[in-house]
């Protein structure tokens, strides 16, 4: 009898120790990150049977187990992979937001000089100093736009770089979830209860893992954990760990793939859907910086052809007409350049892209496929598909709604090809300033119009759009044009334009408009190539065909003459981009503020996710973690139990010495 | 619920880093008094504060072009004053010119005197800016506008160019004036016609001859052309145009004070004409300033012998009308530059205007609100220190102190 209160009481000390020493091990991991708190499962032993009664036989630890709820637990996970993303978007959207802000006023200020520059040229165009400050301006510009470039290139590749990291941290985590299964998969063999700590490391691996990409886990009876990644990529099975590969884009080498490799196979992950970290990278990547990018292309091209165009119509001070200020946005490196071809096209064709229209292009990419008879054009923004015809005939005016043009070089494709199109590629980070010397701003208008000294008012001529200044000039000295209007009594107003050059005088154009339009005339007229336009304007209401308004057009180049810097100043006012409604500020404000927009809803998104990880976490963290206030009430109530369980003995002791004592 | 060690410290470290960042971003918009630093700080409302940023920028560059303009204008309108000035100083010494008692010594001196205002007028003409550049010279402001000849002609080298400023969206406005229109183009006394009298024995002028009727005028092949005008006993008129051999536009007695019409002209002439006089009246409507002033020195030169005739009588008469007509034509160029500068005036005055409706529409956006931020950092910052002492309260509260 005493022997089995012997027995009882050391069960009880052996509990509490193992009791005590669970709370200690719960204390000690109590900052340990992913450690479910333990708890040590303890049972009364099977009595004895005695004189008729089972009498208690002490008690002993069945088992100490994590206290461990898969469902919180897989609600954190999920909610990890979700913060993850917002945080993020959130610090790179955050990142852009403040490069295009702060560079983007940069690139304000710079316009805002240049045409400060070109402003005091017209008010004194024969002062070399303010042509070469206009120079400088120019490239102050055009550096702008180079590092708003490079930087935003910079952000690409450092975007790719993390993206390389994770991939290889990802393959380190399957590799350890691996082992750790082959690990669980041996004990649960050779030991009893189950390997906390193992299935602890495990999930806290899991638990990173979220933070890079969504993860499903699914266990097996051995307690062996298949993991999958994404939208279902195996990453794990078994003992078999599989690793993720990032290999270059196909055409565009920075649009870097990811793989999900085994020994004898590969499957391409879709970077933008796989969640976590990874996905907003990939979106960043992808949708946000590529965006920004397009657009600043767009910008620094359309301010480019702007200036040139406006060069071109001009005079410079040596009398020659302007040359291109900035780099031409259609050099035939800079065509090829917008098309990305595949090393999977098994034909040979090499195209090119022609911008047409500046103020149609839109920050879309395209791509071209050859389907075997025509070429089909999808725009990947919004997937309209455009038919732009057959090889060696492409239709040019299917794409002049957006103002550029495919065109072939040489080779044909074969069907299936297809090419990427990014029309904008390239313009900002190639913008260089071409013109050397401030001599050569075409501040000087070729010709101008002079009314004649009778007329009374009403009529108008204007010249629009000078293509070839020097021929322009050197026409209209040579053949003395002048034109004359007048109202021909029923509604309308008759021009004639004469060359006085050409004996007898007889006009060289005529017609009529009338009253609210104009006539615009190309000069000289066809079949020689035009060189400019006059419109032909006004109401001369009352003049009668021998009492004409007239005009003459002339040389009006002089040293003094800004009509072309005026009009080159005035483009900064002018809509251009975006089908002629945005001036390039505005356009640049609208890239910005987009970005902004984007980053505050990425902030608001984040806010969000934290709060939805917080509740998960809390959640989580009630039913497994360790409070330190329970564990040290534990360690007295367990302190107490071992302490009775020796008093057991001693008692067990006394009782034992009284019996020896009464048979003395 | 049961609360984790873990999660107590997890919880207080989350909140006091957003109260924290909070207090950082309070005190980052105020130390730079900005309520928007990066477009995300008011993105709906970026784009129109570049609007206004960009409004601002171009009115600067009106301003400063206001500025330009006036300055040169303003110097025009100087330069052409100081004409006037001059202009009537030699006509005053044309009027005592002809008081008919001078000797060939005493209008010798005055032509040197008015030689001298040729050439002070020359200066004029050939002024330059502060830049260095010619004001009169149209486009070529490197080309000196006005040159004199021996015979005391003057020649025009400039062109007729005119630049412009922009001192607002669609506003131009001209800051230089051709030589040409200012001293070139000064509208003949006597109309669209000058008359070169052959035989003048009775003192006959032109008071006018204009072209009235240009459909006429213009259905007339020959037009432009010489007319010769002639009489003959008694009073007779024939007029006759330069055709060979010529043909008669007009014949008929002449009344005096009648007006002659032929071919869509009107003549009017001055005085009783005798028979035999003959002049001819050849197309001009445009007479130089400084034709005017060399007729005046070929005048006062020819001396008191054609000072006294009747035909140096009318020339004198026509010289001092077109002296009148050159008065006002420089006048009504210097009223030119008033009128730009009256219009340069009055869009300084609409820039100001919208220069502080832009400046508040910018700061209203832009522009921190110092009350409300200061009331924000001071909530956030007790938000902060709140959350800071509660947390290190109850990490206090440790079952572990009482063991």
């Amino acid at each position: 009898m005493s022997v089995s209160l012997y027995n009882t009481g050391v069960s009880g000390l052996l509990a509490s120790q193992q009791q005590l020493a669970t709370t200690g091990n719960n204390i000690a991991n109590v900052n340990t990150e992913g450690y479910n708190r333990q708890r040590a499962e303890q049972n009364a032993a099977i009595g004895l049977y005695n004189g008729g009664n089972l009498i208690g036989g002490g008690t002993y630890i069945e088992d100490i187990r994590r206290v461990y709820d898969q469902f919180s637990y897989k609600e954190q996970v999920l909610s990890q992979t979700n913060l993850s993303h917002a945080d993020s978007l959130n610090v790179d959207l955050g990142q852009l937001d403040q490069m295009m802000t702060y560079s983007g006023d940069a690139i304000d200020a710079s316009i805002e000089n240049f045409y400060n520059a070109i402003n005091s040229i017209s008010d004194n165009p024969s002062d070399l100093g303010l042509r070469n400050m206009a120079i400088s301006q120019a490239k102050i510009l055009s550096s702008d736009f180079n590092s708003l470039d490079e930087n935003l290139t910079q952000l690409v590749k450092s975007t790719n770089g993390e993206i390389r990291q994770i991939a290889d941290h990802i393959s380190d985590i399957s590799s350890e979830i691996g082992k750790i299964n082959e690990q669980v998969l041996h004990t649960q063999n050779s030991v009893q209860g189950q390997p906390n700590d193992l299935l602890d490391a495990r999930d806290r691996l899991i638990n990173d893992l979220s933070q890079y990409t969504s993860v499903n886990t699914v266990v097996d009876n051995n307690g062996v954990m298949t993991v999958m990644i994404g939208n279902g990529a195996t990453l794990v099975a078994g003992i078999t760990s599989l690793s993720v590969n990032v290999r270059a884009g196909d055409p565009d080498p920075n649009k870097t793939v990811l793989t999900v490799n085994s020994a004898n196979s590969s499957v391409t992950l879709n970077g933008s859907s796989v969640g976590g970290v990874l996905a907003a990278k990939y979106e960043f990547r992808d949708e946000h910086l590529a965006q920004v990018k397009s657009e600043l292309n767009r910008l620094s091209m359309a301010i480019s052809e702007t200036i040139n165009d406006a060069q071109h119509s001009g005079l410079d001070l040596n009398a020659q007409e302007g040359l291109d200020f900035f780099t031409d946005i259609n050099t035939s490196f800079i065509q090829q350049s917008r098309v990305y071809t595949p090393t999977q096209n098994t034909g040979d064709l090499q195209s090119r892209v022609n911008i047409s229209d500046i103020t149609k292009v839109p920050t879309d990419e395209f791509m071209v496929e050859y389907d075997g008879v025509n070429y089909i054009m999808t725009n990947l923004t919004d997937n309209s598909t455009l038919n732009l015809g057959a090889p060696g005939a492409i239709n040019s005016a299917a794409t002049t709604a957006y103002g550029f043009e495919f065109i072939e070089d040489s080779g044909t494709p074969a069907a299936g090809d297809f090419f990427i199109i990014k029309p904008t590629e390239n313009s900002a980070s190639l913008m260089k300033v071409t013109l050397a010397d401030g001599v050569g701003i075409a501040a000087s208008s070729a010709i101008e119009v002079t009314p004649g000294q009778n007329n009374v008012g009403g009529g108008d001529v204007e010249i629009t759009n000078v293509s070839d200044p020097l021929t322009a000039q050197s026409y209209a000295t040579a053949n003395n044009l002048t034109v004359d209007v007048y109202d021909n009594g029923s509604g309308a107003f008759d021009y004639r334009i004469y060359d006085s050059s050409i004996s007898p005088v007889t006009p060289i154009a005529s017609g009529s408009y009338i009253a609210g339009s104009s006539a615009v005339i190309d000069l000289p007229p066809s079949p020689a190539a035009s060189a400019f336009q006059i419109e032909i304007k006004g109401s001369p209401t009352g003049s009668t065909a021998l009492s004409r308004e007239t005009f003459s057009i002339a040389d009006s180049f002089g040293v003094g003459n800004s009509q072309n810097a005026l009009s080159l100043g005035l483009t900064q006012e002018k809509g251009i981009l975006d089908g002629g409604t945005d001036t390039f500020n505005q356009s640049l404000a609208i890239s910005t503020g987009t970005i902004g927009s984007k980053a505050r809803s990425a902030e608001l998104t984040e806010n969000t996710a934290q709060a939805l990880f917080t509740q998960a976490y809390n959640r989580n963290q009630s039913t497994s973690g360790v409070n330190l206030d329970e564990e040290a009430a534990n360690l007295l109530k367990f302190q107490q139990a071992y302490q009775a369980s020796s008093q057991i003995i001693s008692i067990a002791n006394t009782i034992f010495d009284t019996l020896l004592q009464a048979v003395r | 619920m049961r609360v984790s060690t873990a999660q107590f410290y997890f919880q207080n470290g989350l909140q006091m880093s957003q109260k924290q960042s909070a207090v950082n971003e309070d005190a980052t918009h105020i130390s730079a008094q900005k309520r928007v630093l990066t477009a995300k700080d008011d993105a709906v409302s970026y784009g129109a504060l570049t609007g206004y940023k960009e409004e601002l920028a171009s009115i600067e560059r009106y301003k400063k072009n206001l500025t330009q303009a006036e300055s040169r204008n303003g110097l025009q309108d100087t330069l052409l004053g100081s004409s006037t000035d001059l202009l009537n100083q030699v006509r005053d010494l044309m009027l005592q010119a002809n008081s008919g008692v001078r000797s060939n010594e005493d209008l010798g001196s005055i032509a040197q005197q008015v030689k001298q205002g040729l050439e002070e007028m020359l200066d004029i003409a050939n002024s330059k800016d502060e830049t260095g550049t010619y004001i009169f010279a149209g486009y070529k402001v490197e080309t000196q506008p006005f040159s004199v000849q021996p015979d005391n002609t003057v020649n025009y080298n400039g062109d007729n160019g005119v630049r412009e400023l922009q001192i607002a969206k669609n506003i131009f406005v001209p800051i230089n004036q051709s030589g040409e229109k200012v001293f070139e183009n000064v509208a003949n006394a006597t109309g669209d016609f000058s008359a070169n009298y052959n035989t003048n024995t009775s003192g006959v002028s032109i008071v006018s001859a204009k072209i009235v009727d240009r459909d006429a005028y213009n259905s007339t092949a020959l037009n432009p052309q010489d007319y010769n005008f002639s009489f003959s006993a008694p009073d007779i008129l024939t007029v006759t145009d330069s055709d060979t051999p010529a043909n008669v536009v007009h014949t008929g007695p002449y009344v005096a004070g009648q007006k002659i019409a032929f071919e869509g002209i009107e003549v009017q002439l001055n005085g009783n004409p005798l028979p035999g006089d003959d002049f001819d009246i050849t197309p001009e409507s445009e007479i130089s300033l400084f034709d005017t002033l060399k007729s005046a020195i070929d005048w006062l030169e020819s001396g008191s012998s054609s000072a006294s005739s009747e035909q140096g009588q009318v020339d004198f008469s026509t010289i001092l009308e077109q002296f009148n007509n050159v008065l006002d034509h420089i006048t009504f160029q210097r009223a030119e530059a008033g009128i730009n500068l009256q219009q340069i005036d009055r869009q300084k005055n609409i820039h100001l205007d919208t220069e502080l409706y832009l400046e508040e529409g910018r700061s209203r956006i832009e522009d921190l609100d110092y009350a409300k931020a200061v009331s924000s950092f001071e909530q956030s910052s007790t938000a902060l220190q709140a959350a800071q002492q509660t947390f290190t309260r109850i990490q206090g509260m440790n079952l572990f102190n009482y063991i």
